[in-house]
């Protein structure tokens, strides 16, 4: 059954009001079971007690859609692999990802997300946004919704892409991780920084204009911009001003230099991480959360990689799961080591799952339907598992789960309000965290 | 339903409780006066004496029992102002038998016949000829007028309750009252209201009960006597409480189906337009303008919402009150409908503002309006600022030097006349129009997957472009062609007919029809079905062959196999949608063998689509559309020159649809032709075309201006190895620009054209980086064989060198100041190309060039 939440009646903001049209619900008419739904929303405020223990995410992005029962929830009836046992008891992951399975205590997984697009643009905008994309509207981005609710950490881009594996097509697959309708915190895309010649665009200077050039440039501008602007005034000039004096503050900063310095890293944490675009994108990703940036979407692997319309089983042995059992288990680790997993929410996952049954192709199809996730770290715990499929992986039986849920969860362990809804420019009220239906999502209460 | 037969029942209503009072006011005709008048109005204020009163309206026709009208009374004074003078006004009528004077200056028909009214304000007076008729035939009663209107002046179904898309708290009502039927629905049979399916929600319980009318939740929720996420909207006992409860007593009838009566087609306000003093206020008057011909006073039963409440304030019963210096418009929304007026309210009003001469009609109206508002336009721009802003908004390209100084140089005073139709003639004008076109018209590779059918999509419009087709044929064409790529370079089988639809109705009638595509919208009398209705016009659309052999034809099957095409599903119902027209007709079963031709005809010729059209062109030019954004028209987003949008749209029909026509009336006015440097009085203006507002140039104008000033072309690489666009290829030029990958172009907000194109202009801090440190300006400033590498190596002296620079970039000669100031920084720097590039940096990152102004 829906919930009917109203955007005025938000826990966030619990006022007499709010229980008088809790009350006012059951007079018209409606049922027990939306009067403790209504209930549990205001328990479930969105207003954060305590410390958030969040301030940086990075997303692992499955390019094309992984199988939800050859990885996260194995099913021996209906997967050619076998499930193992992790370092959390009770809990079984697919052998093709040991390496992985003795890191299972850093994170938690979700084995009933049910999302409504089989299609790969529509999939991924609709796991970023929580919304079907809609000619009439830009929804923003969870990462540009996290910039947007929370104060940059530095001069550091706060929301990136790593690299963009997006080949054109009719959709612009850059819409999933923008800033929307908010008209800011697009994601920064960078290059591939698997490549020899990885260098940020603009971010460094070329070899012959030195400091001294710059100032020398700015000078000049100073002179021959006087005589328009005397005239002529824009509050949009004031603004221009920030901006360039931010990108001057940026460039000249060695530490914004060093974020992006891949060399700085030395050659044995390069090659756990693996040394390919998956490894690297990974390991550049948690250094730009070390040092600043907010979201980080780390999709180094290449468009619809894991897209394994034919040859599932061999696709996933070979190719997808060694770097992800490489790369992941590394990260974890690694930030586990540096102190910053406390801080950081890892959250890895694709646009949706893949059919129970398999094609003529020995390849697995779309599917939306019933799905699974990893999430851990930042607050968030780690070693649970959250919801159930059945026994072919087809169908949720537990707890149904949607993106709204997931960014609730995710909203709350940073200390955003995740009851929040944004007023479109066209007047329409979105949720922060909009789950299926068009209702606010609610926090996975067993992980945080 | 005796009860409900009165077209005045608050009146009714208030008079059965005072009784004594009522019937004495049938004798009392004279309303009396407060003796004090506003200090505006104070004789011994001489320079700002009363010189004339107005009655508003001068003439009414009152139609059946009880009608009424409410009367405004307009003083004129000596300082130019008018002003709200009816609570002063002693009002008379010749004929009490006929009729009475109520409440808040209501007349109110007693008897047919004829009479004048009369009203005097400090010895001037003026009257107004009131004629009543059918004063014994009731009204019959209708849900929607006398019901629905409770609901619309009370808020009730505004889009924040329960007029919104899904409702509030599991009760819906159609926005304004504009789907009664619906709004009859819930009420009686009651229910959840969901919004994608027609299925209800929830158990079926009545919100009215006849057994105890009094417990009616439609009466308690609004009384607050059961708890109410909206608060108490009206009280028991009032006259609303009074109406609902009859109406329930008398068993909750719908009424007269308003099919067969008298539908409201509009309202009308006056004064759709009006200035205030700081201490100002103003009684807005709505009509109802009926199907039959007849009007009816609309003034009580309207919402009234100032856009902007902390320039003027607008009370329940349309008293608009200023609150502070500035413009708003105050929408009126009533009986399914919304219109707007627009209130300036100003400080002193200037005493001897001066003439300003007009070049054509466009300053009429643009000079009217800001008399009115008391702000005096800037001083006509310069010829260097004229030659700039004309050649970037009529040919998108700087001029070169030696046309800055042959300009300059020429003494002809019908110069800008001359250089206007040079413009007009160039082949700039072709490629830069081509441009802007294969931007809203979505010229790109990636829409039809095919180099060739993209080439010959912008062929086509190239070639309209050069003719000056007139611009109905280009869109009919646009919209309706059949056959191989050309001007069906837009349509490609994968995609959905709503899009296709949505898109032609924002891109030629300047409407966003989106929201409808799920759920009536929110803020317009545009329902789904109006939606479903013309998307069933591209229902037989499909294609034959693929990519550039694909021929797009109109069959009777459509394309079911590729999901497109065939019969049109409603999504609530899935029943098949005939093809419709907004206003509701049916496309006739022998019309139907090329539906795209018959919508074509039908939109080109829609008064929509001209001033859609000369809004949107106007935008170019101005950086802003009379309605902005300019392809947003709504009621709820009224024109801030509304007859001038009017006589823009009928001057374009009138010389057949011809873009160079429009486009020099808009360049030819003194209005475009302002300077950017403000007034005292106009330096707030932001909307009203005082003075020239400084416009950033787009993406492809300011790369290929970068281009020429450095005189280093950009080079541009295909995405996939094709090779690189021919030498000198312009960015305006590019034929399928989304294969051409450019971060200069895609963070300065290059659309993809993959959807209607929304250009993003705003400055980023991209660009700003970009700007420092990135290859388009760092590898061009020097580059070998460009403006620069030639003036060194011509051993141009460095006053030279900036004049030349100065003329390029700017379009101007340096200042003195400028001059020596530079020529002393370059003399103190060792590496004079270096310094000199730092220059050309510089100028080309200054505001004054990034801009259009």
């Amino acid at each position: 059954m829906p919930k009917h939440s109203c955007a005025k009646c938000d826990g966030g903001d619990i006022t007499r009001r709010g229980f008088m049209q809790v009350g006012s619900l059951g007079l018209l008419g409606l049922g027990l079971g939306q009067y403790l739904q209504v209930s549990e929303a205001l328990a479930n405020s969105g207003v954060v007690v305590g410390k958030p223990k969040a301030n940086a995410c990075i997303l692992l992005w499955l390019e094309g859609g992984p199988s939800q029962m050859d990885t996260w929830d194995p099913k021996p009836k209906n997967s050619g692999f076998k499930p193992i046992a992790t370092n959390v008891d009770g809990i079984q992951i697919s052998e093709i990802l040991p390496g992985t399975a003795k890191h299972m205590d850093k994170l938690s997984l979700i084995r009933s997300m049910h999302t409504e697009e089989s299609n790969h643009p529509q999939g991924t905008f609709y796991a970023m946004t929580g919304h079907r994309p809609n000619v009439a509207m830009k929804f923003p981005s969870i990462g540009s919704i996290i910039c947007n609710e929370t104060a940059p950490r530095n001069e550091l881009p706060q929301h990136v892409l790593v690299p963009t594996p997006w080949e054109a097509d009719f959709f612009d697959y850059r819409d999933a991780f923008g800033g929307g309708f908010l008209g800011k915190h697009d994601a920064m895309v960078m290059p591939d920084p698997s490549k020899e010649d990885f260098s940020v665009p603009d971010l460094v200077l070329p070899k012959s204009v030195t400091s001294d050039v710059i100032q020398h440039r700015q000078s000049f501008m100073n002179v021959v911009d006087q005589h328009f602007r005397r005239k002529e005034k824009l509050a949009e000039f004031g603004m221009m001003d920030d901006l360039n004096q931010k990108a001057l503050s940026m460039l000249m900063s060695p530490e914004v230099k060093k974020a992006f310095d891949l060399s700085e890293e030395d050659e044995k944490t390069k090659d756990a991480y693996g040394r390919n675009r998956v490894g690297q994108s990974v390991l550049l990703a948690r250094r730009l959360v070390e040092r600043g940036c907010r979201f980080v979407t780390a999709a180094g692997y290449s468009h619809g990689q894991w897209d394994t319309h034919g040859d599932n089983d061999q696709r996933l042995r070979d190719e997808l799961a060694p770097t992800l059992d490489r790369t992941l288990p590394t990260l974890l680790q690694d930030l586990d080591q540096r102190g910053l997993l406390e801080t950081t929410v890892v959250l890895v996952m694709g646009e949706f799952g893949r059919t129970p049954d398999i094609n003529p192709g020995h390849g697995r199809d779309h599917y939306p339907e019933c799905w699974s996730l990893a999430i851990g770290g930042g607050g968030i715990s780690g070693g649970q598992v959250i919801g159930a499929s059945d026994e072919r992986g087809a169908h949720v039986t537990e707890r149904m789960t949607s993106m709204g849920d997931v960014f609730a969860t995710i909203y709350k362990a940073f200390g955003i309000d995740f009851t929040k809804t944004y007023m479109t420019p066209i007047g329409r009220p979105i949720y922060l965290a909009n789950a299926l239906g068009d209702v606010q999502g609610q926090p996975i209460t067993e992980l945080i | 339903m005796q009860r409900f037969h009165n077209n005045d029942n608050n009146d009714t209503a208030r008079s059965r409780r005072l009784r004594p009072l009522g019937v004495a006011a049938l004798w009392v005709v004279v309303f009396l006066i407060p003796p004090v008048l506003s200090s505006h109005a104070d004789p011994a204020e001489p320079e700002n004496q009363l010189l004339s009163v107005r009655v508003i309206p001068e003439e009414v026709d009152l139609w059946g029992a009880g009608a009424a009208q409410r009367i405004v009374v307009l003083g004129q004074f000596a300082d130019g102002m008018r002003r709200d003078v009816s609570d002063q006004a002693e009002i008379t009528v010749s004929n009490p038998e006929c009729v009475r004077l109520g409440e808040s200056r209501r007349i109110i028909a007693l008897t047919d016949g004829e009479v004048v009214l009369t009203a005097t304000v400090a010895g001037r007076s003026a009257s107004a000829q009131v004629r009543v008729q059918g004063s014994r035939q009731q009204r019959p009663f209708s849900f929607q007028r006398d019901i629905g209107s409770i609901f619309t002046k009370n808020g009730c179904n505004t889009t924040d309750c329960h007029g919104g898309v899904k409702g509030k708290g599991g009760f819906k009502l159609s926005l304004n009252a504009v789907l009664p039927k619906d709004d009859y629905h819930w009420i009686i049979e009651g229910g959840t209201f969901q919004v994608l399916t027609d299925e209800v929600e929830g158990e079926r319980v009545p919100r009215i009960s006849l057994e105890e009318p009094e417990k009616s939740l439609l009466l308690q929720k609004p009384t607050f006597e059961v708890a109410h996420g909206g608060g108490e909207r009206f009280k028991v006992g009032s006259d609303d409480y009074r109406t609902i409860l009859d109406w329930i007593r008398a068993g909750a009838p719908y009424g007269e189906e308003s099919g067969d009566s008298v539908k409201i087609e509009g309202l009308e306000l006056f004064p759709r337009e009006a200035v205030l003093g700081l201490d100002g206020k103003y009684q807005l008057l709505v009509t109802a303008v009926l199907s039959n011909g007849r009007r009816e006073d609309a003034t009580d039963q309207a919402l009234y919402t100032s856009n902007n409440k902390d320039v003027a304030k607008v009370s329940q019963g349309g008293m608009v009150e200023a609150v502070k210096t500035g413009e708003t418009a105050v929408m009126v929304r009533a009986a399914g409908h919304a219109a707007s007026a627009t209130f300036g309210v100003i400080a002193d009003p200037i005493a001897d503002y001066p003439e300003i001469p007009r070049h054509n009609f466009i300053d009429e109206h643009v000079f009217a309006k800001l008399e009115k508002f008391n702000i005096v336009p800037s001083e006509p721009c310069g010829d260097e600022q004229f030659l700039r802003r004309a050649c970037l908004d009529v040919a998108g390209m700087l001029p070169p030097p030696e046309r800055v100084r042959q300009f300059f140089a020429d003494p002809d005073p019908n110069k800008r006349a001359k250089l206007i139709e040079v413009l007009l003639g160039s082949p700039e004008y072709v490629e830069y129009w081509t441009f802007r076109f294969a931007d809203i018209y979505r010229v790109a590779y990636y829409s039809v997957f095919s180099a060739k059918g993209t080439h010959a999509y912008w062929q086509w419009l190239r070639e309209n472009i050069q003719s000056n087709k007139p611009y109905d044929q280009i869109a009919r064409e646009k919209l309706a062609c059949q056959g191989p790529r050309g001007a069906t370079g837009h349509y490609h089988i994968d995609r959905p007919p709503e899009d296709m639809m949505s898109e032609e109705v924002r891109v030629l009638l300047g409407r966003r029809f989106d929201c409808a595509q799920c759920h009536n919208h929110p803020y317009e009398a545009w329902s789904q079905n109006q939606f479903w209705g013309l998307t069933a016009f591209f229902g037989r659309l499909t294609e034959i062959g693929q990519y550039s052999k694909g021929i797009i034809v109109d069959l009777p099957g459509g394309h079911r196999d590729r999901g497109m095409g065939g019969p049109i599903l409603h999504p609530r119902n899935n029943q098949e949608v005939q093809p419709t027209f907004l206003d509701g007709r049916i496309l006739p079963d022998e019309k139907r063998r090329d539906p795209r031709m018959e919508l074509a005809d039908w939109m080109v010729s829609h008064p929509y689509f001209a001033e859609a059209t000369v809004n949107r062109m106007w935008g170019y030019f101005f950086g802003r559309g009379i309605v902005d954004p300019v392809d947003d028209f709504r009621s709820t987003n009224p024109p801030t020159h509304p007859e001038l949008l009017a006589e823009l749209a009928a001057d374009f029909v009138e010389h057949g649809y011809d873009l160079k026509h429009l486009i020099r009336r808009i360049v030819s006015s003194r209005t475009y032709q302002l300077s950017g440097v403000p007034n005292e009085t106009n330096r707030d203006d932001q909307i009203n075309y005082s003075h020239a507002l400084a416009r950033r140039l787009d993406a492809e104008v300011l790369l290929d201006a970068i281009s020429e000033v450095t005189g280093v072309p950009e080079v541009f690489n295909h995405e996939s190895g094709g090779g690189i666009a021919p030498p000198g290829t312009r960015a305006v030029n590019l034929i399928e620009t989304d294969t051409y990958p450019s971060r200069f172009l895609d963070i300065h907000g290059r659309p993809d054209r993959l959807n209607v194109p929304e250009r993003d202009g705003k400055a980023n801090i991209l660009q700003a980086m970009h700007m420092l440190v990135g290859s388009t300006f760092h590898d061009k400033l020097g580059g070998e064989g460009g403006r620069l590498d030639r003036l060194i190596k011509s051993e141009a002296p460095d006053a030279e060198i900036i004049e030349e620079l100065c003329l390029a970039a700017l379009t101007r000669q340096p200042t003195a100041d400028e001059r020596s100031a530079l020529l002393a920084m370059l003399a103190a720097q060792p590496d004079r190309p270096q310094a000199l590039e730092d220059v050309l940096w510089g100028l080309i990152s200054s505001r004054e060039f990034t801009y259009n102004h």
